[in-house]
């Protein structure tokens, strides 16, 4: 075959630069490590969801600045959102779709995976400095596609914690007894954290310093005496660090069986009758089904 | 007496003038499409519910990517096979019913898709891409396997011809336009396995309701098995004519015809085995065999750089035949006046941009950055949308008088509408690369997003909006122009002083390439092992991790149920409804 | 004409692409152009070409110079 001198030449320099970049794309994975999504990961039921991992989309503490954060993506949100990690941390992120295919994709920066059904993606990522990321789906994913985003903060180390709250009293108490509300705090750091638990209630403040160590869980319990609120409704809130949890609780003359609540509501200002001691506060169930655990959610544990 | 190929194939004439009037009709309605997606996304001029941008963008890219490109191919190529085979089609008939078919095939599949503007609950907003668990209505990919079926039918056609024509010349090589084609069809035979598998085995039976689910992984995979070379078999055409009409434009010879034949078998053997680059991102997928993917596709570079040296060393020929001199100099001597010329140059010389974008796609792991944002857009609008799509449009002024027999419209009108688009494009695709940096996604009626925004290196957002809108506007006045030009070509009367319908000569001749790259057999066989080192590991693990028809699914948006009765009704309104839409939108934008 | 009309009209298209990158090439260097700018440059660079290109070239005409 006669190829011309010039053209052998560019044949060459092409091969060359070929070769070059193949070079250079092994040396990004090898030499800085900066691997492909791939197949580490078995496949899950996208319908299910009902391991440990995504059952309860959250950030995970694994090791000492080291963190897994198990993310979902449906029709047309990020669970959790927004995800909280802290500065200078190496955080692995799972991913994997509720329906159809989606991204999750951190804007302006090289954090980018697809998000198949039935398959989980899995990528890890250093994070410098405090800084808030915005998350896109930028696979097209439905008539909403446009409308589903997340955020990630990155903050500071001394403002981030792992730290879940829920905080339960009754519904309805008569004058007179006690209203116990109980903060369990659960520390899903490694390490143990001193915090205070904080109870606020009609004007009243009190509040408990506690240690929790690392995966460990704390109740406290406060009791305040409804006689001294009042009848009414109250609100009380509890406080641990930034994350509230807050209902109401309603002190009442004299606490009735069902299907009188209309009346109680009619009666709601009259006196108060002091002497009545009926065993009437623990009305509150105490069962746990709150699967929906978005930190610092503000839904009363035990109002259902 | 004119030597035109209206004169030489009266019946071939019109076959591949149906053909281009079938590619310039979708082009009309998706650069239609293109203009009110330009102004929707940028947030100028909003007239619609943003959940019909989606239907707007799924009509856009299969009426560009697919029907405008491949009919204005089997145009070509159709003319290219008879042309430098010197022989009509074996059967007019057979020629017909292919192009039958693919228009049969096109309707099927628009119908579904308009209907998506209407109540009806037939849509099929599913993207060019159609992936599940997205789901369209069966007609969608129904009409998508006629219209396949159809362009393997123009297969057929053409290696008939070939066939019958070394019946008659056992000796001589293959013309190199023939050559082409023969290599692109079988190209596109082995790439069009991965979607008809797709549609047949897994898409329509599940939108039909016969089986529950899909392996979303797998489907996907099968698609950019056929992805990929559908880039292939857009750009195709487009580098046959750089090879065989720019240098007789440029008033030279092709440089070399074994390189040529050289490049074309590349483009046979490593167009398939690199789909799984479009699936870096993807989990389920290992890394290795997105090495592999990375590996070939970065090889493919080379065909498009011997192709970029040969168009250019042939402009240099052609140039220096013209009287031009000196290191550069020639460059002034070349027929930048002819909008032929000019348009095919300008679509080149973007075409080496478009190349430089896409060797960072290309690069696995840079890819992360870029993957699904605004890039990708930018990127193949220098592609398809110029590379190709300017080519043809450069071309359509040299075939117009040949296959109609009348003399162009206007040539100033031709050359401004070229240098518009080529104008038009670097406003959009600029602005859209840049974007993409930015991490602005891609596929997305309002990439305006409430907790954050995006942060402009240089610039603005604001101004890069600005910038898109003014392209697309560029654009589309173009499209008027071009339009303008091919109608008033056809209302124009018959001229007995056009060029003949000649094809370039060759510095170098067929004469000096081995004989051995005209074995299309051996090239086949190539090819296929290629395709089974590279996929067939891939596909067995996606099987056996998600299985062959994957994990249970909701379907989305719904099932349809298929009586006949229904499939009628629904008919029937959609055409009627659509029509209005299409009134509706018409009135919309020009209000 | 030192050029012919249709080397003239591409050439001036070509400065889109040139006045379009110039920008995101200036901003690595910490110049950063605004849009006016970019655009009086534009205007300017193809007012310079026009006035090279049209300028009767010596020797063809006796008003040059």
């Amino acid at each position: 075959m006669n190829i011309h001198t010039y053209e052998k030449l560019w044949l060459i320099a092409a091969m060359v630069l070929i070769v070059g970049f193949i070079a250079t794309i092994t040396y990004g994975s090898v030499g800085l490590g900066i691997t492909m999504v791939g197949d580490q990961q078995d496949t899950v039921e996208p319908t299910e969801l009902d391991d440990e991992r995504f059952s309860d989309p959250r950030v995970a503490q694994v090791g000492e600045n080291e963190y897994e954060a198990y993310v979902t993506a449906q029709m047309f949100s990020f669970q959790p959102d927004p995800i909280e990690v802290p500065e200078d941390s190496e955080v692995t992120f799972y991913v994997t779709s509720r329906d159809v295919i989606h991204s999750f994709s951190l804007v302006g920066t090289n954090v980018n995976t697809m998000v198949i059904p039935g398959e989980v993606a899995e990528m890890t990522v250093e994070f410098d400095e405090p800084q808030d990321y915005g998350v896109v789906c930028n696979e097209y994913c439905g008539p909403n596609h446009h409308n589903m985003e997340g955020m990630v903060h990155v903050v500071p180390e001394d403002e981030f914690d792992l730290t879940e709250l829920d905080a339960e009293a009754p519904d309805e108490v008569e004058t007179g007894d006690d209203i116990d509300v109980t903060a369990t705090v659960e520390n899903r750091l490694l390490d143990p954290i001193e915090t205070t638990v904080t109870l606020e209630i009609g004007n009243e403040t009190v509040s408990e310093d506690v240690t929790i160590d690392g995966g460990e869980t704390d109740e406290t319990t406060f009791t305040v005496d409804s006689a001294q609120l009042g009848e009414g409704d109250h609100e009380w809130t509890v406080t641990v660090d930034e994350h509230t949890d807050s209902w109401t609780v309603t002190v009442v003359d004299e606490l009735e069986d069902g299907d009188a609540d209309d009346d109680a509501d009619d009666e709601s200002n009259e006196n108060t009758d002091a002497g009545d001691d009926t065993d009437g506060g623990e009305n509150g169930t105490e069962d746990e089904t709150d699967t929906d655990e978005t930190e610092s959610d503000a839904s009363g544990g035990d109002d259902e | 007496m004119t030597n035109t190929y209206i004169e030489s194939f009266p019946a071939e004439a019109k076959v591949v003038r149906a053909a281009f009037y079938s590619s310039f009709l979708a082009l009309a309605i998706g650069g239609l499409f293109g203009i009110i997606q330009t102004l929707h996304r940028t947030g100028y001029y909003r007239f619609m519910d943003s959940a019909d941008y989606y239907t707007v963008l799924t009509a856009h890219g299969v009426l560009l990517a697919i029907t405008f490109t491949i009919f204005f191919l089997v145009g070509v190529f159709t003319w290219a096979t008879t042309t430098s085979l010197d022989r009509p089609v074996e059967d007019i008939r057979f020629t017909w019913a292919w192009y039958g078919l693919m228009v049969l095939g096109t309707v099927l599949t628009a119908i579904p898709i308009f209907a998506g503007f209407t109540d009806s609950e037939m849509s099929a907003s599913v993207l060019f891409t159609f992936y599940a668990p997205l789901q369209g209505h069966p007609l969608f990919y129904f009409g998508l396997v006629l219209f396949v079926v159809g362009t393997w039918l123009a297969g057929v056609d053409w290696f008939r011809s070939w066939w019958a024509w070394k019946q008659e010349h056992p000796d001589e090589r293959i013309p190199l336009p023939t050559f082409m084609v023969l290599t692109t069809t079988l190209m596109w035979y082995i790439a069009t396995l991965g979607v008809a598998a797709a549609i047949l085995l897994f898409l329509l039976p599940w939108s039909l309701g016969l089986v529950e689910s899909v392996n979303p992984l797998l489907t996907r995979t099968l698609f950019w098995f056929f992805g990929h070379p559908v880039v292939y078999f857009w750009l195709m055409p487009a580098y046959m004519m750089w090879y065989v009409l720019l240098p007789k434009i440029s008033g030279g010879k092709l440089f070399s015809d074994p390189l040529a034949r050289v490049v074309f078998v590349l483009f046979l053997i490593l167009s398939v085995p690199t789909g799984i680059h479009h699936q870096y991102l993807d989990p389920g997928i290992a890394e290795g065999f997105k090495f592999i993917a990375m590996t070939n596709t970065m090889f493919l570079l080379l065909p498009s750089l011997l192709t970029a040296f040969t168009v250019v060393a042939s402009m240099e020929h052609g140039a220096r035949q013209r009287g031009g001199t000196g290191y550069l100099g020639w460059l002034k001597a070349l027929p930048w006046r002819d909008p032929v010329f000019a348009g095919m140059a300008l679509a080149g010389l973007m075409f080496a941009a478009a190349g430089f974008s896409g060797m960072i796609n290309a690069g696995m792991n840079i890819n992360y950055l870029v993957h699904n944002t605004f890039w990708v857009v930018g990127h193949f609008h220098l592609t398809v949308g110029t590379a190709v799509a300017l080519t043809f449009m450069a071309v359509t002024y040299w075939f117009l008088p040949q296959v109609t027999g009348k003399a162009l419209w206007s040539r100033s009108v031709a050359l401004g509408q070229v240098v518009l688009w080529f104008v038009g494009m670097t406003f959009m695709s600029n602005a859209m690369h840049r974007g993409g940096l930015l991490g602005i996604p891609r596929r997305t009626a309002e990439p305006q997003y409430e907790g954050f925004e995006f942060e402009a290196a240089v610039g603005s957002v604001g101004e890069l909006d600005a910038q898109i809108a003014l392209g697309g506007a560029l654009l589309t006045l173009s499209l008027v122009l071009f339009f303008a030009n091919v109608v008033g070509t056809a209302l124009n009367s018959r001229s007995d002083d056009l060029p003949a319908n000649e094809y370039a000569d060759t510095l170098s001749g067929p004469s000096d390439a081995p004989l051995v790259l005209d074995n299309l057999k051996l090239w086949t066989a190539i090819a296929i092992v290629l395709v089974i080192f590279a996929y067939s590991f891939p596909l067995l693990s996606i099987i056996e991790r998600g299985g062959l028809f994957g994990p249970e699914l909701t379907e989305l948006p719904v099932s349809i149920g298929l009586g006949l009765e229904y499939l009628w009704v629904t008919t029937v309104s959609t055409v009627t409804a659509a029509g209005e839409t299409a009134i509706t939108i018409i009135a919309g934008v020009s209000s | 004409m030192r050029i012919s009309k249709g080397a003239l009209l591409i050439v001036i298209a070509f400065i889109a692409p040139l006045i379009v990158e110039l920008r995101t090439v200036l901003a690595w260097v910490n110049v950063e152009l605004t849009l006016l700018e970019s655009a009086v440059l534009g205007i300017g660079l193809i007012g310079v070409i026009l006035v090279w290109a049209l300028w009767p070239q010596e020797g063809t005409s006796e008003s040059a110079g």
